[in-house]
């Protein structure tokens, strides 16, 4: 099971960006007007044209939407892995930090208030998400520390609060009702280069972590030993928690919540390539970005014209393997 | 709020649900029985008419005491001239002013049983959909429920006859009627030689939805000379995928004013720019009060989508 991981860390890592490649030309290939390689080719070095349909749905449509869905992807992925190790809880996402329910209240806001999809909606989604980042920390800080156990309950509570303020505005504004649920439950259709620039804003923050992979490693066997260790324990998890919870705000303000490839993705590549953070964090960043590629790719064209939410897509693959893998005994 | 959001917003949760069952079929927007027929003597004794749900509804004679619980019921009982047997609409009803002044029964999505059967209505209309599943509660309170969710325009001319029979308003709702008729005869005769033009029509903007098969709009469309791309995309108000919207490039594009779009906010979406569409300048925005309420403004509606859809018949007369 650890093979790649006693080969070392490059062939993983190697491996996981040729998967990446191939979902990316997949996804850029088919759709409801699919494109043949040489096509494909054409339409990649003649770039952006006006006055050709194809190219329109190419570089407008297709190319911007699949670049978020990667992006988004791995950010999510990256704080999955991020949040799991610190919290030392395999059940934990993206998500429970409370992040995306406050970004998920900021967007309800700038939709209610009818501000144009970008950037305000996504703007107001960042503040959302960042200013629970903050409300949760503030509560789980005492005597200058963060109590992990602390931050966990403060996120749900303040996700739940969240989240029944949204409820209150979907049913105050309830002719926005529609586009509130629609943002909830997570999509790339429609995105295009604006929304790319906000997520690429995500990457610098995809490499911190992988400056702290030996801090992580040894942090898995608790705080205790990581001091013993010389480790600068209250440092890092600052650090690293603020860097989770800018990407989560980030992914959630441009495609809304999309379950389970924050909680999935880790799982898989820890099976895969084992519990060290210098595999585990490229590798997931790398096979996340893969997986909400490929979820999207089914999104849009299963029912074309018509489109399945992501997070639906998401949500049945995920879901299963979930339980899958807990069922395999519990080396998750 | 219009009437037609909520039916969306309920076709869209239907969606989602049937989507989490797993299963592809998509089934929004129930009922297809717009086969609203009329019954014979409207006279005396008991009236007797079938409603968009296929439920015969049977007064033993006119309403007196009518709650509506959609906009567009509001807009019919005004139009066919029994106005004063309203006895209470919805917070949403805006038209004509003096329904602005009834009693609220609660808004569309939430109805309070309680609160209809205080007014003690002999006749209930009631909306398709969600307000369906209400019949029985408000039938078994002794309670005449009528249901409104005609799928054509000439369904939408149907039912308006029957609640004219039901509330002794059958003239009134013959004039309705006749300037109904006479608006599709109108079009039909503006438009009858020109090749038809796809037409899109977008219900919502974020995510992209239209409207389907059996819905009176797509019928409303194809009156009016166009091809309803929607069509395409299934029953109901489907969403619809942008890709598929530029590959079929409509030579008309319009939104309804509920959608929240401005015609400056289509052009610069993703794509739009190549549209046929948007280079001729044939991209609209239509009051969603005149294409979306089963109602007598559909014929100013009709009107409207003809001259949008042929603006060179139009100018033409």
């Amino acid at each position: 099971m650890t093979r790649l991981a006693r080969t070392g860390t490059w062939p993983g890592i190697i491996l996981a960006a040729g998967i990446l490649a191939g979902c990316l030309v997949l996804a850029l290939a088919f759709g409801p007007v699919s494109l043949s390689l040489g096509r494909l080719w054409e339409l990649v070095m003649a770039g952006p044209v006006e006055g050709d349909l194809e190219n329109a749905i190419f570089w407008q449509i297709r190319m911007p939407r699949v670049l978020v869905a990667s992006l988004v992807g791995a950010a999510l992925a990256v704080a999955g892995v991020v949040l799991q190790d610190l919290f030392l809880n395999p059940l934990t996402d993206p998500y429970v930090t409370g992040v995306s329910s406050g970004a998920a209240l900021g967007a309800t806001i700038g939709i209610v208030l009818h501000l144009s999809n970008l950037p305000w909606t996504t703007v107001l989604a960042i503040v959302g998400g960042l200013g629970t980042l903050v409300l949760v920390w503030m509560a789980a800080r005492r005597r200058g520390r963060i109590d992990i156990f602390v931050l966990l309950l403060a996120g749900v509570t303040i996700s739940y609060l969240a989240s029944a303020v949204v409820t209150v505005l979907m049913i105050r504004a309830s002719e926005d009702m529609y586009a509130i649920v629609y943002w909830l439950m997570g999509s790339f259709s429609g995105r295009g280069w604006p929304d790319v620039r906000i997520a690429l804003v995500a990457i610098p923050f995809m490499a911190v972590p992988l400056f702290f992979t030996r801090e992580m490693d040894i942090l898995l066997q608790g705080e205790k030993r990581a001091l013993e260790l010389g480790v600068e324990v209250e440092r890092t998890k600052r650090l690293l928690l603020v860097t989770a919870g800018v990407l989560t705000a980030l992914a959630v303000s441009v495609s809304g919540i999309i379950g389970f490839v924050g909680l999935v993705v880790p799982h898989i590549v820890r099976l895969l390539v084992g519990p060290g953070h210098r595999s585990l964090l490229p590798v997931s960043l790398l096979v996340g970005a893969s997986m909400m590629v490929v979820a999207d790719l089914l999104s849009r064209t299963v029912i074309s014209p018509n489109e399945i939410p992501v997070g639906v897509v998401t949500t049945f693959v995920g879901a299963p393997l979930f339980v899958y893998l807990l069922r395999r005994g519990r080396r998750v | 709020m219009s009437a037609t959001r909520l039916r969306r917003l309920s076709a869209a949760i239907l969606l989602s649900a049937v989507l989490a069952l797993g299963a592809v079929a998509l089934s929004a927007c129930g009922s297809d029985g717009d086969a609203a027929s009329p019954s014979a003597s409207p006279t005396a004794g008991p009236i007797t008419v079938t409603d968009d749900s296929g439920v015969e509804v049977t007064l033993d004679e006119p309403a007196m005491r009518i709650v509506s619980m959609a906009p567009a019921n509001t807009e019919i009982a005004y139009a066919i001239g029994a106005g004063d047997k309203m006895v209470a609409g919805t917070s949403y009803d805006d038209y004509p002013e003096e329904a602005t002044a009834l009693p609220k029964i609660g808004d569309f999505a939430n109805p309070s049983v309680e609160k209809i059967a205080s007014f003690q209505p002999d006749l209930v209309l009631a909306a398709g959909g969600l307000q369906d599943k209400l019949r029985t509660k408000l039938e078994q309170l002794g309670m005449k429920v009528y249901v409104v969710d005609p799928t054509t325009y000439d369904g939408v001319i149907a039912t308006i006859e029957n609640v004219g029979k039901l509330a002794g308003a059958d003239e009134g709702a013959a004039a309705v009627t006749d300037e109904m008729t006479a608006a599709q005869m109108d079009v039909r005769a503006l438009v009858g030689d020109l090749a038809a033009a796809t037409t899109f029509l977008e219900i919502y903007s974020e995510p992209l939805m239209t409207a389907g098969t059996g819905t009176f709009i797509d019928d409303m469309i194809t009156i009016a000379g166009g091809e309803n791309i929607g069509a395409s995309a299934g029953s109901g108000f489907p969403n619809f995928s942008t890709e598929v919207l530029v590959q079929e490039d409509p030579a008309v594009y319009i939104a309804d004013s509920g959608s929240m779009s401005k015609p400056g906010d289509i052009d610069k979406r993703p794509g739009f720019s190549e549209l046929t569409a948007v280079k001729d300048g044939k991209v609209f925005v239509i009051d969603d009060n005149l294409i979306a309420r089963p109602g007598p403004r559909l014929a100013e509606g009709l009107r409207e989508l003809a001259g949008m859809i042929h603006p060179e018949a139009a100018t033409e007369q």
